[in-house]
């Protein structure tokens, strides 16, 4: 086990499609906990988190020989098999019970004081929920690269390589997504503020 | 710096992102000369911190246990039932292997047999054992002959260059030509049917025999004859049947 700790994802992959089952654990353990955040933040559901992360190490059994290392590392693989599936089992839960909460997207998350940033004035807890709730709350376009890029800490172009597009895309995807965020972490009241200040800001040529 | 390009710059700035010193530092004296830009990076330095605390809070969290439980089971499983055909075919391969040997050891016995066998077809025992040059009595074949036009005299005969090739019998089509004999150096004519003979008969073959006759013979079948050489003798093959009868007769040359 401790000398095949040394080997890549690649190599363990390998000798666990040649039936080394010891590979598969080390793999498991290397790259179980990213898929379930990844699964669990664009979910929000534990137990989708859960189907979604055994599915794609079940698929990795049966068709990992579809991995191309040439195309991009074993996690980014993973990552793109986790998102199929749970975009798969996000439109299937949409379908059988609509989310109730949805009438809390356009309630503030966030409390701003009369001078400092909002999130200033949260507690932590309170802050992280918000935040969580505000991710969630997105599209999934635009929630699947916050959780890449800001909470899973891929790099642009790992990104690009798991949703099949263009770096820039990501970007200009990523700079959309936190404007929404902020919009969603706003008061309703300094919402509309923030909108004409952001007008506004944009016709300084300061 | 204005600030539409803050505004492009400012998610990189404040994710703390790589980018070119100049850029920054332009971006950075923005922010002091421009509120609402200074307002609106201090939204994403806190948007990022927040991201980032919600991250760090969920840095914790993995798979139940159970799960790697399931996965190794269900490896184990298909490993054990991908392992179970596939020494079934190692087996099926041996097998096909063995009866293709089996066929093909047969089939070469059989063909060495069949080859090496005893001839039971005494006529075709005869057909072996016949040297290849022994002498026949040659069965001619149905000759062929010609009609009763008269031909040159045998001096003026046309000598072939080239012999022709000899075509099967067409009672319907008599040539009026001359025909080369199989003998190289000789041309004859087309058999002639003696008067008291049909053609017909001329299709049953026969043994033929080579004669001599006077030259004034060539006369009685209507060919002219060169006066100057009337007392030379003439070549002809007399075609006689099964029966012993004179059937016809050719001249050569």
């Amino acid at each position: 086990m401790n000398l095949k700790n040394d080997l890549s994802d690649t190599e363990l992959l390998r000798s666990m499609l040649a039936g080394d089952d010891e590979a598969l654990t080390l793999l498991y353990r290397r790259r179980q906990a990213g898929v379930y955040r990844f699964a669990l933040q664009m979910s929000g559901s534990k137990s989708i988190a859960e189907d979604v992360t055994q599915e794609v190490f079940l698929f990795l059994m049966r068709e990992g020989n579809v991995f191309d290392p040439a195309r991009g590392s074993v996690s980014a693989f993973l990552f793109g098999v986790a998102r199929n599936y749970v975009l798969r089992r996000l439109r299937v839960e949409q379908l059988l019970a609509p989310l109730n909460d949805e009438s809390d997207d356009d309630t503030p998350l966030l409390q701003t004081g009369t001078d400092l940033c909002p999130l200033e004035d949260l507690t932590r807890a309170e802050t992280i929920e918000s935040v969580r709730k505000a991710v969630l709350s997105l599209p999934a376009k635009y929630r699947e690269v916050v959780v890449l890029c800001e909470l899973q800490d891929v790099s642009y172009g790992e990104t690009a390589e798991i949703l099949g597009c263009a770096i820039g895309t990501v970007r200009s995807r990523l700079h959309r997504a936190r404007a929404l965020l902020l919009n969603k972490l706003r008061p309703v009241g300094e919402f509309e503020e923030a909108s004409s200040a952001t007008v506004k800001s944009a016709r300084c040529f300061a | 710096m204005n600030c539409q390009k803050f505004e492009s710059v400012v998610s990189e700035l404040a994710r703390g992102q790589m980018m070119a010193a100049e850029l920054r530092g332009e971006a950075l004296a923005h922010v002091d000369a421009c509120e609402d830009c200074a307002m609106r990076l201090r939204d994403e330095a806190m948007l990022t911190r927040g991201l980032h605390s919600l991250a760090a809070e969920m840095e914790s969290l993995e798979a139940p246990p159970n799960i790697e439980g399931n996965l190794l089971t269900a490896f184990r499983a298909r490993q054990a039932v991908s392992a179970v055909p596939a020494a079934r075919r190692s087996h099926v391969a041996y097998w096909v292997a063995a009866v293709a040997a089996m066929l093909l050891i047969a089939i070469s016995v059989f063909v060495f047999r069949w080859t090496n066998r005893p001839v039971d077809d005494p006529r075709q025992a005869n057909r072996q054992e016949e040297p290849q040059g022994t002498p026949q009595v040659v069965e001619s074949p149905a000759p062929q002959f010609a009609n009763n036009s008269p031909v040159p005299d045998d001096d003026v005969l046309p000598a072939y260059p080239k012999p022709r090739r000899n075509r099967p019998f067409n009672p319907r089509r008599i040539p009026n030509t001359q025909v080369a004999n199989h003998v190289s150096n000789e041309i004859a004519t087309d058999f002639i049917p003696l008067s008291y003979m049909s053609t017909a008969g001329l299709q049953d073959g026969g043994q033929i025999v080579r004669v001599q006759l006077p030259r004034s013979a060539l006369a009685n079948f209507g060919f002219p004859v060169n006066m100057d050489r009337y007392n030379e003798k003439v070549k002809a093959d007399v075609l006689f049947g099964v029966d012993g009868t004179a059937r016809a007769i050719r001249f050569v040359q």
